[in-house]
């Protein structure tokens, strides 16, 4: 925690005369992509898929809908999940008595859409995620940067066997962490294949991600956790593909800025799982389809 | 299991016997040419004793003549005659010889340098008319008195920034480690330094380079018809020769500066026999900030280097040369995190005259670069990792001076590296996973022979061939893969395992030099080369510009050698009495196997590697314009390169050529020396290249909450940031050279300079994020474009520096 403020000062030191500026720039017209947001999960609730198209880079409004698709997901029990259309264009599959959820652990899963005449399929896998054990608070002394503050962090062990990849996902008081330097992966305990990392506690990372890291207006660090509030911890379990996509999700859109621009990459799309059946057409859809099952937990910091 | 493999000494033991039987040649021919004898000898500086490189010796009755070699030596074998010799080098005064050719004359010549002059300005240690008479072309170099001249960042003197005045070199900004010539990536540069390959010859991201003006005698970049006794790189060879240090008295020189102090020991051992020189540097921000932050108290910011070199002339057949270089970046965060790079060489020569005509030298090398980086706390919860690449280095080389017409070069070389891509360990809740991977062994080994052939007057060839050859080495595992999906990783099909020493792949190439010149008179000339290059080692980056991070990573079974073919042809041509040389040359060069990344690549420790990698071919054509002028009170050069460099890679950019990130469609260079009297002189110079290709998004989605551009195209590199420009601007101000009526011991001078006067915030990249800030689900979120400028600013800077 407190690297990022002697990186900052080392940097500032020599560094003291570069900038960023907030520019406006022309961008090249493309064509509209689907784009389908399908990450599914295992909890007895109402499951959602998204069918939109892109816009615009610098059009801040959102995605248009799209309508009249017909979507299904098979598993390798042999149960299918239809997804019908809402009135707010969402596709939505509730859990009833004979399926209670969605799927179970070690299946594999199967997404087919058919839009506008054109038919797309995805396939993953269901992993497993371990139980949360617990949840602690842990006090930090300021220095002359920052003031004294507090940090959690989610205790629990990686499952023992290689190749078990999770994403965890936190909310603070009811709003979900999700900006682009929130997203946080784990393969087996650690940040990366090399099978070397399991079976064990997360590492100290990964457990500390679970924090917010905001200053105020006045660029006044602000202790990620303070008395009163409540954190909800989830890992939910996803396949190798959604790992390096989140990854490179994250490689693109959590930029650096600054001089940690040096050690950027440049732009590149994020792969997707999707295609369209017909091999010839190409890049005509973005997005993901993951099935999870999550495991969760939360405290209220006393 | 393999048993071991002696295949590729084979070669080595033909070389050995070949090199046998050109000696026998040599020495029974030279003893039936009766009518004809050598003059030859070493020209040195007469102040200091340093080897003057590339000095001319003319035979005024025959018009033409020789240079000195890298280590001062010359040798011309005549008929035997009266001859008037002129030994010269620019900015010494020349000396005229009356010899009379009866016998082997061997003639050492001191010059005295001639810096008095007003007029007289070093630009080009050469002969006044050595663009147009000189063999040589698409070379350059730089003396170390100009190199002094021109304005510095943060007012130190740089050889890298020098460089990059010169026509058809270039960077991609600043912040950008290393440079780029005629298009070509940063890791295909050969930069050499007394020899000793250096991997890395940046400091501090490329605001600085490694070599230290105090120690450095001689720059020579060649960017294009490289000599065969060079390979190992398919873009340009940079070499750096080191001074041997002052062997007639001490001498002592150095600086303070706004970032670096300096200090350089030279003197002899032994006078006119042995010598010594010390070089040191050393950055001070952090030392200067430290006791008035208390938060800097564990952190460390400090770059450094360690030059030395010392010598010994053990008889007049004999010298000894161990150089060396030690030199180190470091961050450190806290006590215990950090990240630090560096390099480590050591060379030791012996050059040794087998007759008059013979010139040998013997070479071994050992070189180091690495870089660690370690983050974490405490020692329950930590990361470290360390990667380096050794080389050990051995190369034989010779020249033969048969006569005035042929001169003969031959050797070979053989480089030993052993690559460490991950030494690395995390510590997590108090267990300790080792995470490193397997080192890797190579042996790249090469032979050549090489003619300079004066055919009449007017015309001369040189052609050579090198013949380089590189195996791939265990102890180690070799993967196979299969390539499901063009432009995604690729899958893990098998591997084998190999014990040490034996052979896991090899890769042999031809690399066949060719230059011409045609000379109808002193003012004007045309040149023109070709020459195949291979590259066996590559560096891998796949960021906007090249960093300390980057991986070098050999050839291997999944990754073929490189392989360049370049051609050039210039016309140079004086005006004035050599008051003004200009030249052009247009250049093209084809490569193949080129290495790029899938989009996503994971290049740090990672044992699939390769797994990420494509490959594809290059090409890259321009034309340079270059004017100098060498005289007057107002003196300095435009160059002017047009060019483009592209790739075509499978699974990049829809399978199309496109720019790399070093294209520079126009790059123009303006420098300027003024001499406002005897003791103030004013540089300047101005920089304009085209901005550097960057990828820029058409679209965007939500993805779970967060923004995702999106270039609908699928391409790469398809729009080009502003243009780069900027001016800079250094006063010079030489010490009085007499106080209170007596001359005054030191020599020194104050440099004042600014660095990006008009303050231009140029562009080091572009990125798209979201903006700032926490957003309801069901909220737009807005998207915004930011340009990283890494130095937006004026910066001025103020040195003193001394020699007595």
């Amino acid at each position: 925690m407190k690297n990022r403020f002697n990186i900052a000062i080392a940097f500032f030191l020599v560094f003291s005369w570069g900038c960023d500026d907030i520019i406006e720039v022309e961008l090249p017209v493309g064509a509209p992509v689907l784009v389908v947001d399908a990450w599914l999960n295992d909890k007895p609730e109402d499951q959602f898929i998204l069918l939109t198209t892109t816009i615009p880079y610098f059009d801040n409004v959102l995605q248009p809908q799209v309508p009249g698709a017909v979507i299904t997901v098979k598993d390798s029990d042999g149960n299918t999940y239809d997804f019908t259309e809402q009135s707010d264009g969402k596709y939505r599959w509730s859990p009833s008595v004979l399926q209670p959820k969605l799927g179970n652990i070690g299946s594999d899963f199967e997404l087919s859409i058919d839009v506008n005449g054109q038919k797309y399929s995805a396939s993953t896998f269901m992993g497993r995620v371990p139980e949360i054990d617990s949840l602690s608070f842990t006090f930090e002394e300021g220095n002359s940067f920052i003031d004294d503050y507090y940090y959690a962090e989610f205790w629990a062990d990686d499952l023992v066997g290689e190749g078990d990849i999770y994403w965890i996902k936190t909310i603070k008081n009811g709003i979900p962490l999700n900006k682009p330097s929130e997203i946080s992966l784990a393969y087996d305990a650690g940040f990366s294949e090399g099978g070397i990392v399991d079976g064990v506690t997360f590492i100290q990372p990964i457990r500390q991600s679970i924090n917010p890291f905001e200053e105020d207006k006045d660029g006044v660090f602000q202790s990620p956790y303070l008395t009163g509030d409540t954190v909800y911890v989830e890992i939910h379990s996803i396949s190798v593909a959604a790992f390096q996509f989140l990854n490179e999700v994250k490689i693109t859109t959590d930029r650096p800025g600054g001089f940690g621009e040096l050690f950027a990459q440049p732009l590149s799309n994020v792969p997707t799982n999707i295609s369209n059946n017909n091999l010839a057409i190409e890049n005509d859809v973005v997005g993901f389809f993951n099935v999870a099952s999550v495991s969760g937990l939360g405290k209220r910091f006393e | 299991m393999q048993t071991f493999n002696f295949s590729f000494l084979n070669y080595e033991n033909s070389m050995k016997k070949i090199v046998g039987l050109l000696l026998f040649v040599m020495v029974y021919h030279t003893s039936l040419a009766q009518d004809k004898f050598t003059i030859s000898g070493y020209i040195r500086d007469a102040q200091n004793g340093e080897s003057l490189i590339g000095a001319t010796v003319l035979i005024k009755e025959l018009g033409t003549g020789v240079v000195s070699n890298v280590y001062g030596f010359y040798s011309i074998t005549l008929p035997s005659d009266t001859y008037e010799v002129e030994y010269s080098y620019i900015g010494y005064s020349s000396q005229i010889k009356q010899l009379s050719l009866v016998e082997n004359i061997k003639l050492d010549i001191e010059l005295s340098s001639s810096l008095q002059q007003l007029n007289e300005v070093i630009i080009s240690g050469e002969a006044e008319d050595e663009n147009v008479s000189s063999m040589e072309m698409s070379t350059n170099k730089l003396d170390i008195e100009t190199i002094k001249k021109i304005p510095a960042f943060m007012g130190e003197v740089d050889v890298l920034k020098s460089i990059q005045l010169l026509p058809g070199v270039s960077t991609v900004g600043e912040g950008a480690a290393g440079f780029n010539v005629r298009g070509g990536g940063v890791g295909q540069n050969l930069v050499l330094l007394d020899e000793a390959p250096v991997y890395n010859p940046s400091h501090l991201f490329g605001f600085f380079s490694v070599f230290n003006p105090d120690a450095v005698k001689d720059t020579k970049l060649y960017k294009g018809a490289i000599p065969a006794q060079f390979g190992g790189r398919i873009s340009s060879l940079l070499d750096v020769r080191m001074k041997e240090g002052n062997n007639k008295e001490l001498s002592t020189s150095g600086g303070i500066g706004t970032v670096f102090s300096r200090l350089a020991i030279e003197a002899p051992i032994i006078k006119n026999k042995s010598s010594f020189i010390v070089a040191a540097r050393r950055s001070y921000i952090d030392v200067l900030a430290k006791p008035f932050v208390e938060e800097l108290k564990n952190t460390g910011l400090s770059f450094y280097d360690l030059t030395l070199k010392t010598n010994y002339n053990l008889n007049d057949n004999n010298q000894l040369y161990l150089s060396g270089y030690f030199g180190r970046d470091v961050f450190k965060f806290d006590a215990n995190q950090g990240f630090n790079w560096g390099s480590k060489t050591a060379t030791l020569r012996w050059n040794h005259l087998f007759s008059d005509k013979l010139f040998s030298n013997f070479t071994l090398v050992y070189s180091k670069y690495d870089y660690q980086l370690a983050f974490g706390e405490d020692e329950n919860d930590f990361f470290k990792w360390d990667s380096n690449v050794t080389n050990y280095i051995f190369k034989p080389s010779f020249t033969y001076y048969l006569n005035k017409s042929h001169e003969i070069s031959f050797g070979g070389a053989m480089i030993y590296y052993q690559f460490e891509p991950a030494n690395a360990a995390v510590g997590s809740g108090g267990d300790v996973i080792n995470l490193s991977l397997g080192k890797k062994y190579n042996l790249e080994s090469a032979v050549y022979i090489n003619n300079n052939q004066k055919i009449s007057n007017t015309f001369s060839v040189e052609y050579g061939l090198r013949f380089s050859s590189f195996q791939q080495l265990g102890a180690g595992t070799s993967y196979q893969y299969e390539n499901p999906v063009i432009g995604e990783s690729k899958v893990v099909t098998g591997f084998e395992t190999f014990d040490k020493n034996e052979i896991i792949a090899s890769y042999s190439n031809f690399e066949p030099r060719l230059s011409f010149k045609y000379q109808p008179n002193s003012k004007n000339s045309i040149k023109g080369s070709y020459n195949r290059m291979s590259q066996y080692i590559h560096l891998i980056s796949n960021t906007t510009a090249s960093n300390p991070l980057d991986v070098w990573t050999a050839s291997s079974n999944n990754i073929a050698p490189q392989l360049g073919d370049q051609f050039t042809l210039g016309y140079f041509r004086n005006f004035s009495n050599n008051d003004f040389e200009t030249s052009v040359e247009v250049y093209a060069r084809n490569t193949q196997n080129q290495i790029d990344y899938i989009d996503g690549a994971e290049i740090l420790i990672n044992e699939q590697l390769e797994a990420d990698l494509l490959s594809g071919i290059g090409r890259a054509y321009g034309v340079e314009l270059f004017v100098k002028k060498n005289s007057g009170k107002l003196n300095g050069w435009i160059s002017y390169t047009l060019g483009k460099t592209e790739l075509k890679v499978e699974g990049i950019n829809n399978d199309d050529w496109y720019p790399t990130k070093f294209d520079q469609t126009h790059n123009l260079k303006i420098v300027g020396f003024y001499d406002l009297n005897k003791r103030v002189s004013i540089s300047t110079n101005f920089s304009f290249v085209t901005g550097t290709p960057t990828t820029f998004p058409t679209s965007r989605f939500m993805m779970q909450g967060v923004l995702v551009p999106h270039n609908s195209y699928n391409s790469r590199n398809n729009i080009r940031l502003p243009n780069y420009h900027r001016l800079d601007l250094s006063v010079r101000i030489d010490g009085k050279k007499v106080k209170k009526g007596k001359p005054r011991k030191v020599e020194d001078y104050f440099s004042v300079g600014v660095y990006n006067l008009y303050a231009n915030r140029n562009a080091f990249s572009i990125y798209f994020s979201q903006s700032e800030g926490r957003f309801q689900p069901n909220q737009p979120i807005p998207s915004q474009a930011t340009k990283v400028s890494i130095i937006g600013t004026v910066i001025p800077s103020i040195s003193y520096n001394f020699k007595f």
